[in-house]
C-alpha cells in the first residue's frame, strides 16, 4: 500500500528519480553496479537526498531482501556510542546471504557524535569492515574527524535549486490533482530553503486544507508553523510588562519544547528587528551573550532568561 | 505499617482472584471436620510468591476459630527441633479450648536441606489430630512424593493484573491517596501476579514526592517563607537579613524558586533588573557548588539571595507599605505537567521519525508543520498511532 505521507509516497525509488544531485548519482550508481561499495560519507544540508540515496543503494544491492541487510541508526537519537556499538554488533553477527558479501549500516547525523565517540566509531568501522559497509551522513563534513573521512568516499550534496524543487512540486501536484498558482510555487520554494522534505511537507500541509494552493494559503501555513512568539515575549518586556513577558516565555519554552539555548539564539537574532537605538542594541546583545554563556556553564536557563528580560524592560524605559 | 500486612484478608470473602482454590479449601475443612475416614489431614498450597498461600492459611484459622501454630521450616532445619516443637503442639489440648492448625511455611526449605525433617513431617501428619497446612513454591520434586500422597493439593495461580489493579484502587481509597491510573496499571502488570509485590510498590510510589504530595508538603512551610520574603522585599537590608534563610525550613534550591516567582511582584525597573541579576549570580554559584563540590560558595549564594536582593531596591522608594500576596512557585509544577503532555508528542514524533527515516530531534523541530499532515486519519493508521496520541493531535495547540 502506498503511503499517505507524501515524503514517503514520493520518495525516489531508483537513481534516475533523485533530483538535483546528478553528479553524485552517476558516481554512486556505477559503484553500486560493481556490487562493491566502499564506506561512504554523505555531507550536505537536510532534505537534499542523503537518506534517500542510501535507501536506493541498498534496494539496488539487495533487491527484495534489502530489509535484512540494512540497519538504519540516527546518531543524535541513540544514547551514546555504546548503544550504537551494541546495535552494530547484533546486526553484523549474521552474514549477508546472496551475492553481495556485506551488509549496509546507515548512520544518520554522524556529526552529532563527539570527537571521542567518533574515534570509537572508527574502531567499530574497522572491526566490522569484513562484513559491513557504513554509509555516514552529516550536515558538515568538517565536523567529522579526519580518520573517518579518510576511510570513506565523500559525496557533497548541494541544496536543491529552484528548478529541482519545481519539478518535484509539479510531479506531486499532477498526481494529487492540485492546482498551484505560480506565486504559491515561489513561496513554497522560499519556505523550503532548498530542503526537499520540507517543501513536500509544506505542500501536503497546505493541500490538506484545500487542493487549490494559493499564495495566501501557503504563507499562512508556513507562518503558523514558525515560532514567532519570542518577539511577543520581547515586546511585552520592552513595554514594561515584565510579568506577562515572563509568563509568555515559560509558555513558549514549554509548549514548543524549545531549550533555553534555542530561545537565546532567537532573542539574539530578534534584537536587530527591535525599535530601539543602535547603542542599546549593542548593549542588549552584550547582555544576551552573557546570559548564553551562563546557560552554557550550567546555570538554570529560565533564571538567566528572566534576568535578561529585566534588561529589556530597562531598555524599554530608555535606561539601559 | 506495611500495607501488605494491613490489608491482608481475614475471611474467605476477602480473598480475591483465587476462587477455585478457596472452594477446594472449604471442602477440605468440611471433610476434616466431619472426620471422614479417608479425609486427608494435610493440605498443600503451592504457587509463586505473593499469591496468598500464607494468607489463606491464616484465613482458615480465623474462619474455624482456631489457633495457628506456625513453623517456618527454613528456620527449623532438623529432626530434633521439629520433634520437640511439633509434638507438644499436637498432643496438648489448646488452653482456650480452641482448635489448632499447624502451619508449615515454605516446605521446600526442609526438603532440600534435611531429609530427616521431611520424614518427621510425614509422621506428624499421621499422628496429628489437627489439620496441617503446608505452603511451598514448588512441590513437584521427587523428594516430596510421599508428602504429596498424604495431602490435598491446592494450586494458587498468579493473580490477574486486573484484580490486582482493583485491589490497589481499593487500598488507595482507604488510605486517602491518589495515583494516576496508568501508574497503577503499570504496577499491576509489572507485579506479574505477585500481589504482595504490587502492594509494596504501591506503598513506595505513594510515599514518593509526587504531585499531590508536593502540595501537602508545602502548606506547612508557607508561613516561614512568606515572612522571609516580606523581610527581604520590604525591609531594609540588615545584618539579620543574612541569617533569614536559617529559620526557613526549606532547601535553598526551593527558596530560589520562591524568589524567582515573587521578585517581579515587588520590584520594577532598575530594581527589578538588579534583583534578577543577583538571583542569576546566586544560581551560578549554586551550579559551581555542584560542579566543584566546594561548599564555601554557599556563602555567596546565600548573601546574594538574602541581603543582595533586599539591597536591590532603591532606598528612596517606599516598599515597606502595602501588603503583597506572595505566590507559590509554579514553574516546576508547570514543567512537570508539561512533561506529561510532551511525552505524548514525543511518542508521536518517534513513530513518525522512524517511519520516514529521519532523526527524532529533527521531527520534533518540524512538528508544527507536520501536525497538519498527522491529522489525516489514514496517516494515523499508517503510523499506528494510539488513541491517546490521536487525541493529543486533535487538541488545539496550547490548551
Amino acid at each position: 500500500m502506498a503511503s499517505e505521507i507524501w515524503t514517503e509516497k514520493y520518495r525516489p525509488l531508483n537513481f534516475p528519480e533523485l533530483v538535483g544531485q546528478n553528479d553524485i548519482v552517476k558516481r554512486v550508481e556505477s559503484l553500486t553496479n560493481s556490487l562493491n561499495i566502499p564506506h561512504l560519507l554523505f555531507a550536505g544540508p537536510a532534505g537534499t537526498g542523503k537518506s534517500t540515496l542510501a535507501l536506493i543503494i541498498v534496494k539496488e544491492l539487495f533487491r527484495d531482501s534489502w530489509k535484512d541487510s540494512y540497519l538504519e541508526l540516527n546518531a543524535s537519537d541513540e544514547r551514546g556510542i555504546n548503544v550504537v556499538r551494541e546495535k552494530v554488533k547484533n546486526f553484523a553477527r549474521t552474514k549477508s546471504l546472496g551475492k553481495v558479501p556485506f551488509k549496509v549500516i546507515f548512520l544518520d547525523e554522524a556529526d552529532a557524535l563527539t570527537p571521542e565517540a567518533q574515534q570509537a566509531l572508527r574502531r567499530i568501522m574497522e572491526n566490522y569492515s569484513n562484513t559491513c559497509r557504513f554509509i555516514l551522513s552529516c550536515n558538515y563534513s568538517s565536523k567529522v574527524i579526519d580518520p573517518i573521512q579518510s576511510r570513506c568516499a565523500i559525496f557533497r550534496f548541494k541544496l536543491l535549486e529552484k528548478k529541482d524543487i519545481e519539478k518535484v512540486i509539479q510531479k506531486i501536484s499532477d498526481r494529487e490533482n492540485l492546482k498551484i498558482s505560480p506565486g504559491a510555487l515561489e513561496i513554497i520554494y522560499e519556505g523550503s530553503e532548498g530542503d526537499c522534505r520540507r517543501c513536500i511537507n509544506i505542500l501536503q500541509s497546505t493541500a490538506s486544507i484545500s487542493p487549490l494552493i494559493t499564495e495566501e494559503l501557503v504563507s499562512t501555513i508556513i507562518s503558523n508553523a514558525k515560532p514567532r512568539d519570542i518577539r511577543v515575549v520581547l515586546d511585552y518586556a520592552l513595554s514594561g510588562d515584565f510579568q506577562r513577558s515572563k509568563e509568555k516565555l515559560l509558555d513558549v519554552m514549554l509548549k514548543e519544547s524549545i531549550s533555553g539555548q534555542d530561545v537565546i539564539k532567537a532573542v539574539q537574532k530578534e534584537i536587530w528587528n527591535l525599535p530601539v537605538e543602535p547603542e542599546i542594541k549593542v548593549k542588549l546583545t552584550e547582555k544576551t551573550g552573557e546570559a548564553e554563556f551562563r546557560i552554557v556553564e550550567g546555570s538554570d536557563p529560565f533564571i538567566q532568561l528572566q534576568s535578561l528580560l529585566a534588561s529589556f524592560v530597562l531598555a524599554g524605559l530608555g535606561k539601559q | 505499617m506495611q500495607w501488605s500486612e494491613r490489608y491482608r484478608p481475614s475471611c474467605f470473602a476477602e480473598v480475591m482472584g483465587q476462587n477455585l482454590a478457596v472452594e477446594k479449601v472449604k471442602k477440605f475443612i468440611k471433610d476434616f471436620q466431619k472426620n471422614l475416614h479417608d479425609a486427608k489431614k494435610a493440605i498443600i498450597f503451592y504457587g509463586p510468591p505473593g499469591t496468598g498461600k500464607t494468607t489463606i492459611a491464616h484465613v482458615i484459622a480465623n474462619e474455624t476459630n482456631s489457633e495457628i501454630f506456625e513453623l517456618n521450616a527454613s528456620d527449623l532445619r532438623n529432626k530434633e527441633k521439629l520433634h520437640e516443637i511439633l509434638r507438644p503442639a499436637i498432643e496438648q489440648k489448646s488452653l482456650l479450648g480452641r482448635g489448632k492448625i499447624i502451619l508449615i511455611d515454605e516446605v521446600d526449605g526442609i526438603s532440600s536441606v534435611d531429609r530427616g525433617g521431611l520424614e518427621e513431617l510425614l509422621l506428624l501428619i499421621d499422628s496429628s489430630s489437627y489439620p496441617v497446612i503446608i505452603t511451598a513454591n514448588d512441590i513437584w520434586g521427587r523428594k516430596l512424593n510421599s508428602l504429596r500422597k498424604k495431602s490435598e493439593i491446592v494450586q494458587l495461580k498468579e493473580i490477574d493484573y486486573r484484580i490486582i489493579r482493583d485491589l490497589l484502587i481499593e487500598i488507595l481509597r482507604r488510605e486517602n491517596c491518589f495515583i494516576k491510573g496508568n501508574i497503577l496499571t503499570n504496577i499491576s502488570v509489572k507485579a506479574k501476579g505477585d500481589l504482595r509485590a504490587a502492594i509494596n510498590d504501591l506503598q513506595t510510589v505513594a510515599g514518593m514526592r509526587g504531585y499531590s504530595d508536593i502540595l501537602i508538603d508545602e502548606r506547612n512551610k508557607e508561613t516561614d517563607i512568606f515572612s522571609a520574603l516580606r523581610m527581604i522585599f520590604k525591609g531594609k537590608p540588615h545584618n539579620d537579613t543574612l541569617k533569614i534563610f536559617d529559620s526557613v525550613q526549606m532547601p535553598i534550591d526551593e527558596i530560589i524558586l520562591w524568589l524567582e516567582e515573587n521578585i517581579p511582584l515587588e520590584y520594577g525597573g532598575e530594581d527589578l533588573a538588579k534583583a534578577c541579576e543577583l538571583l542569576s549570580k546566586a544560581d551560578i554559584f549554586k551550579e559551581r557548588i555542584y560542579k566543584q563540590q566546594y561548599w564555601r560558595f554557599l556563602v555567596y549564594e546565600n548573601i546574594f539571595l538574602s541581603y543582595g536582593i533586599s539591597a536591590s531596591k532603591n532606598s528612596n522608594k517606599n516598599y515597606a507599605g502595602g501588603f503583597t500576596n506572595y505566590k507559590k512557585p509554579m514553574r516546576i509544577l508547570k514543567m512537570w505537567m508539561n512533561n506529561q503532555r510532551i511525552s505524548t508528542k514525543k511518542s508521536i514524533t518517534q513513530k513518525y521519525a522512524k517511519y520516514v527515516h529521519i532523526g527524532e530531534k529533527r521531527a520534533l523541530k518540524e512538528f508544527p508543520l507536520l501536525k497538519q499532515i498527522l491529522l489525516n486519519s489514514v496517516v494515523q493508521k499508517e503510523l499506528k498511532l494510539s488513541e491517546e496520541e490521536i487525541l493529543y493531535l486533535k487538541e488545539p495547540a496550547g490548551s
